[in-house]
């Protein structure tokens, strides 16, 4: 009890206060430790929680795949995915020249020499600059499989978007509105194609919507039309009195509009979530500093 | 009318597969067949390019690669383009990586730059290479550089390159850039990079991030943002090397469209089955 509870608890304590108060204490140990050991010691550390993570993703792969669970058969191409990464960085490292050529193995470079009866010799890169020479296996593979692939994952994510902005984007209630609204405007607005949309289009579109609207309240006809009417010919006016300027007024052009929105409500959001996980992370380093939150020693 | 809206709620239950085919064909046919659009620089990626012009003549860069294959496209043209106009200044580029991935866009940036400005290693540039330690990294290069790295991605010893002389942290830099993607990255840079130390930083990330970046943006902790690939165009347009961005803007530009036309569709057939149901 005492080893596995108070001893982590203590050593949490000591050291979340000591790399806290550290910053506010002027002594050139404390400081070292702040900026310098503690960073290393957590490198240190880090490091070997890699060591913990591929074994824990073996176990659980291999688990799957013994089991026959659903879909155990990608499982069996992670785990083939995965020692050939560790094969190709830790033994075998290819990038043997002779000359200009490159060769995956010192073998087939030797060959080579032999072959054309040169006089070259085989040279090998270093262990750890393997992995960024061209002709090495780690870069072959980074270039051919892990490129292509997470690229692909990546772009899919613009059909994705498509398909679900169609069928979830609904205008059901006024903050849903206003959400839809402000999409369509960023989207647009962020585009040099939004740019090309003046604001005296988006001033006739306001006109158009906004009968579409009245029509839902008014049944008289006459109303609505002479609204219309109305509408358009104050857009036309207006837009004669200021020469048609494709940028003005500014409220109804696009790139202006999606500019205010990311910078006053957007900005206002944004800091409001940054300042609550700030409080957020204060509130929760104490709560470790103090010993009342112990989740990561398996308690509740 | 009633054949108008019957149309409109046709439309509005479309098969994804289309809507995949329509996005397909809005980003291949401008790629394919590229159209000129009209770049607009907005104010963000003003203060970047205005912060690197200010740079002192052949000062040191520090410049960080934290993204990989999947950002690529939004944020690779962004880091070409800072390159190229530090390196018209002759500045001194020092490359740090806090992803993995980084160290091969970081190789790749350079061999494409090479072409351009015939680069020679250890003179205009220093590619230090990835680290595991994410903020940990950065709090260490504010610290102690020499601590965080002994070689760089050659293996070669920091002591042994002569543009190392003098960079013993973070301070000895005068401008810091990062082309992010995420975790690690801008954040971790502003909190343990720039703001401690008070050398001037600025961004390049994905679009996605920018609402989180923007705080930091108006506050001045971050002078100007590159946002997403059209920050990129803008950028390309202001140093005057069109590329791969303002290629792009055309295929995001039609597929933006698309997705705009199928929301206004969909709420078309919504509003229509609504005042249906209200009726029956």
């Amino acid at each position: 009890m005492f080893l596995k509870r108070y001893i982590p608890i203590g050593i949490v304590a000591f050291f979340g206060s000591l790399t806290l108060f550290g910053w506010f204490i002027d002594n050139e140990s404390v400081e070292a430790f702040v900026n310098d050991d503690a960073t290393q010691w957590y490198d240190i550390i880090a490091s070997f929680a890699i060591f913990l993570g591929a074994l824990n993703l073996l176990k659980l792969q291999f688990l799957k795949v013994l089991k026959r669970q659903s879909g155990w058969q990608y499982s069996v191409v992670a785990i083939a995915s995965f020692f050939f990464a560790f094969t190709i960085g830790f033994f075998m490292k290819g990038a043997f020249f002779v000359g200009e050529e490159v060769y995956f193995t010192q073998g087939a470079a030797e060959q080579a020499i032999l072959a054309s009866g040169s006089a070259e010799t085989v040279k090998a890169v270093e262990w750890g600059a393997h992995i960024s020479t061209e002709g090495g296996l780690f870069k072959w593979m980074f270039d051919n499989i892990f490129t292509p692939l997470s690229a692909t994952m990546f772009a899919l994510l613009a059909f994705y978007v498509a398909s679900a902005s169609y069928r979830a984007f609904r205008a059901r209630n006024f903050e849903a509105t206003l959400l839809l609204l402000a999409g369509i405007i960023i989207m647009l607005g962020r585009v040099p194609v939004g740019s090309l949309i003046t604001p005296w289009m988006v001033m006739y579109l306001l006109v158009f919507v906004g009968t579409i609207f009245m029509a839902n309240y008014f049944k008289d006809r006459k109303i609505i039309f002479g609204s219309f009417v109305i509408g358009l010919l104050g857009v036309t006016a207006l837009g004669i009195s200021m020469d048609w300027n494709p940028t003005e007024p500014a409220i109804f052009f696009l790139p202006s509009l999606q500019e205010w929105i990311y910078t006053v409500p957007n900005l206002a959001g944004a800091r409001a979530i940054m300042i609550g996980i700030g409080l957020g992370i204060i509130v929760t380093s104490l709560r470790y500093i103090f010993g009342l939150e112990k989740s990561y020693i398996g308690d509740q | 009318m009633r054949y108008l809206e019957d149309m409109i709620l046709k439309l509005g239950s479309v098969d994804r597969r289309y809507i995949f085919l329509l996005i397909g064909l809005a980003v291949l046919i401008p790629l394919l067949r590229p159209i000129d659009l009209p770049i607009r620089t907005t104010p963000t990626t003003e203060k970047v390019y205005n912060a690197i012009a200010e740079i002192p003549a052949n000062s040191k860069v520090l410049m960080s690669f934290d993204y990989g294959p999947s950002t690529k496209p939004e944020i690779h043209p962004m880091t070409l383009g800072v390159m190229r106009q530090l390196l018209r200044e002759d500045h001194q580029i020092y490359i740090t990586c806090l992803w993995p991935d980084g160290l091969y866009m970081a190789l790749d940036a350079l061999e494409e730059i090479n072409q351009e400005f015939e680069l020679v290693e250890y003179e205009d540039y220093v590619l230090l290479g990835f680290r595991p330690g994410n903020e940990a990294i950065v709090k260490g290069l504010a610290s102690d550089l020499r601590k965080v790295y002994t070689v760089d991605y050659k293996q070669t010893m920091l002591a042994d390159i002569p543009m190392m002389d003098g960079i013993n942290n973070l301070k000895d830099f005068q401008f810091i850039f990062t082309g992010s993607a995420g975790y690690p990255g801008t954040f971790e840079w502003v909190q343990y990079g720039g703001d401690p130390t008070g050398v001037p930083l600025s961004s390049g990330t994905t679009s996605i991030q920018v609402n989180e970046v923007m705080p930091y943006v108006q506050s001045g902790q971050v002078r100007g943002i590159l946002a997403g690939m059209p920050g990129a165009a803008e950028y390309e347009k202001l140093i005057g090397t069109p590329g791969i961005a303002i290629q792009g803007m055309a295929a995001q530009s039609f597929a933006h469209l698309v997705i705009v036309l199928f929301i206004v569709l969909g709420n078309l057939a919504y509003f229509i089955t609504e005042r249906r149901e209200r009726k029956y």
